[in-house]
């Protein structure tokens, strides 16, 4: 990286309205909607502004509707914001210009961008000669991608007949023959099984290694978010909330620990006393309970102190729960 | 740029070739109206000896080269791209750094229209044996200048549905509106009656109009029935309207792509 290079993405206080036509159901309200339209103002994104550097791995998280993919369109150019600035990679990226499109890519999960009833063989192909990559240049990448995609098994076949594990990874690769600077994927492993989430998550830490593109996800799975991002920005109601890492989050949002209590001879024991239960317990003595974390040591004193404790453990709060409340703040 | 385009006739064509029996009932369903036209004409000419001085043959042959006309000079865009502006599925070839009408929606076109004129041409030499047209008034001159008609017929009549599918932007109606302009196109296309038995008036509106130049001009054009200052004046018509459409469609894309909402996250 050159020093003196500007960040690849650079957002400031950007926002999207819509408007959107609002009426209530029935007949009556859509004859009344033909002569008077009622209008709503959407604030899909409001005045978010952050900066990536190049080779990050930031994940973008929020509820739906929170305006994640909402602002990864207006980075990828697709959409015009209603006010703000963004760059990426120097250039606005509504303005479209060829220069910015090959230089970025963005993947949206479950969207079909492969011609369907072609193999994707042909698909990148077309890519390489949109990308205008050379030979040599479209085959060395492809042999990468297909080394660490597995890609000869399932690149000969209609894009139809894959499943939808297989088609991800084609959709992948195809976005990926341009080795792009900035990668923006939107939901990259929704719908995928474990397996196949697994090995698109390593696909992704070993390309942002060999390449040090510079990453931008969004998803729902925290194991996505764990996995990839170092760090992560969490949107909500079109504002930015949070931006950092994650066990600066935990701190922030949910300074405490989960205590599990194991009790000895199906001993009954009120743990109210010692912290919040977390889960009620069932019959065979297991208990756990939320404690701030600067009393987790105390406590855990007393509980090994006062009761027959067979197993004690100490977690931190599960990352859903922390990302929960950061939703409701 | 050529190979980006070769790409896609291969891809295009390959798709087509696929989805070829559903090709085999839009050129039948696409035939039917001239073929109807065409007898009914021929009977009221039959019946009357002619037709404003128009004979059985002069309807046969006018009717029997609209068919390759039309085929050459015919558009699909509006049930290419309005769906993709609806379901969000534009945003998909918007990433590319390439024109996404004058790429795929243009070849797209090319080889639906290639693979369903291979299909017309046994249909027509049929239609031919059928009717036993004379064609005395087609010369080597008149096919040689045809060329550049149909091809220039083609492209206006393309930026023509481009522009009327760019609509899609703001209105969900762009169907209805497509049909309704359909309606024009082939009253004051030449396709419904032959412009020369409409009244002055409707000629007059029709020379005024673009959709002339791509149907009722190239086929007079063939048949040999115009006199070389028409040719010139339809010649400038289509440079004329070449232009206004090609300023027309920059125009109407670039502020359509900013308001598309990229639907369906």
């Amino acid at each position: 990286m050159k020093t003196g290079e500007q960040d690849p993405v650079i957002v400031d206080c950007l926002s999207k309205v819509y408007r959107v036509a609002e009426r209530e159901g029935g007949f009556k309200a859509a004859v009344r909607s033909f002569f008077k339209r009622k209008y709503l103002d959407v604030k899909a994104v409001h005045e978010v502004s952050f900066r990536i550097s190049a080779g990050e791995v930031v994940g973008f998280l929020g509820p739906n509707g929170a305006g994640k993919t909402t602002t990864l369109k207006m980075l990828a150019g697709l959409l015009h914001p209603t006010s703000g600035s963004a760059q990426v990679l120097g250039f606005k990226p509504w303005e479209r210009s060829p220069a910015f499109l090959r230089q970025m890519s963005l993947v949206m999960g479950q969207r079909n961008r492969l011609a369907w009833d072609l193999p994707a063989a042909d698909s990148f192909l077309l890519n390489q000669a949109v990308y205008r990559l050379s030979e040599a240049e479209f085959h060395s990448t492809l042999k990468e991608l297909d080394e660490l995609l597995d890609l000869s098994p399932i690149m000969r076949k209609p894009v139809r007949n894959l499943s939808l594990g297989e088609r991800m990874k084609c959709e992948l690769a195809a976005a990926l023959l341009h080795r792009p600077r900035v990668l923006f994927l939107d939901e990259p492993t929704i719908g995928l099984d474990i397996s196949a989430q697994a090995r698109i998550r390593a696909f992704l830490r070993e390309y942002n290694h060999r390449t040090g593109a510079t990453i931008l996800l969004t998803s729902h799975y925290m194991a996505d978010v764990t996995a990839l991002c170092e760090r992560i920005l969490i949107i909500h109601h079109g504002e930015l909330k949070y931006d950092g890492d994650l066990s600066g989050l935990s701190r922030r949002i949910a300074p405490y620990k989960i205590i599990g209590v194991d009790l000895m001879n199906d001993v009954r024991a009120d743990l109210n006393l010692y912290g919040t239960p977390v889960q009620s317990a069932d019959g065979n003595g297991k208990h756990r309970i939320q404690v701030k974390a600067g009393e987790v040591a105390q406590i855990t004193a007393r509980i090994l102190a006062e009761l027959p404790v067979l197993d004690l453990t100490i977690e931190d709060p599960p990352i859903e729960d922390v990302i929960e409340r950061a939703f409701q703040e | 740029m050529t190979k980006i385009y070769l790409r896609l006739w291969q891809m295009n064509w390959a798709v087509q070739w696929q989805y070829r029996a559903n090709l085999m009932m839009y050129l039948l369903y696409g035939l039917v109206s001239p073929v109807v036209f065409l007898s009914v004409w021929r009977s009221v000419a039959a019946s009357q000896g002619e037709v404003s001085g128009l004979t059985v043959n002069d309807f046969t042959t006018y009717y029997l080269t609209l068919l390759i006309v039309d085929k050459l000079t015919s558009e699909v865009t509006i049930h290419l791209l309005a769906h993709k502006v609806y379901d969000g599925t534009l945003s998909n070839e918007l990433l590319l750094p390439i024109h996404p009408v004058l790429t795929h929606t243009l070849v797209n076109n090319l080889a639906f229209k290639a693979l369903t004129f291979i299909v017309l041409v046994p249909i027509w030499v049929m239609l031919y044996l059928l009717f036993r047209p004379d064609f005395t008034g087609v010369t080597a001159v008149t096919l040689l200048l045809a060329v550049p008609a149909v091809i220039f017929g083609f492209v206006i009549n393309f930026l023509l549905g481009a522009v009327i599918t760019c609509f899609a932007f703001w209105t969900t109606r762009i169907y209805a509106m497509s049909e309704f302009m359909y309606g024009f196109l082939i009253l004051l296309g030449g396709t419904f009656v032959p412009l020369d038995l409409l009244p002055e008036f409707a000629q007059r509106i029709a020379q005024l109009l673009p959709f002339q130049l791509f149907l009722y001009f190239p086929i007079q054009l063939v048949l040999g029935r115009l006199a070389f200052n028409e040719i010139l004046i339809n010649f400038a018509l289509q440079g004329v309207w070449f232009v206004l459409l090609a300023l027309a469609f920059v125009w109407i894309w670039r502020a359509g792509v900013k308001r598309f909402s990229a639907v369906g996250a």
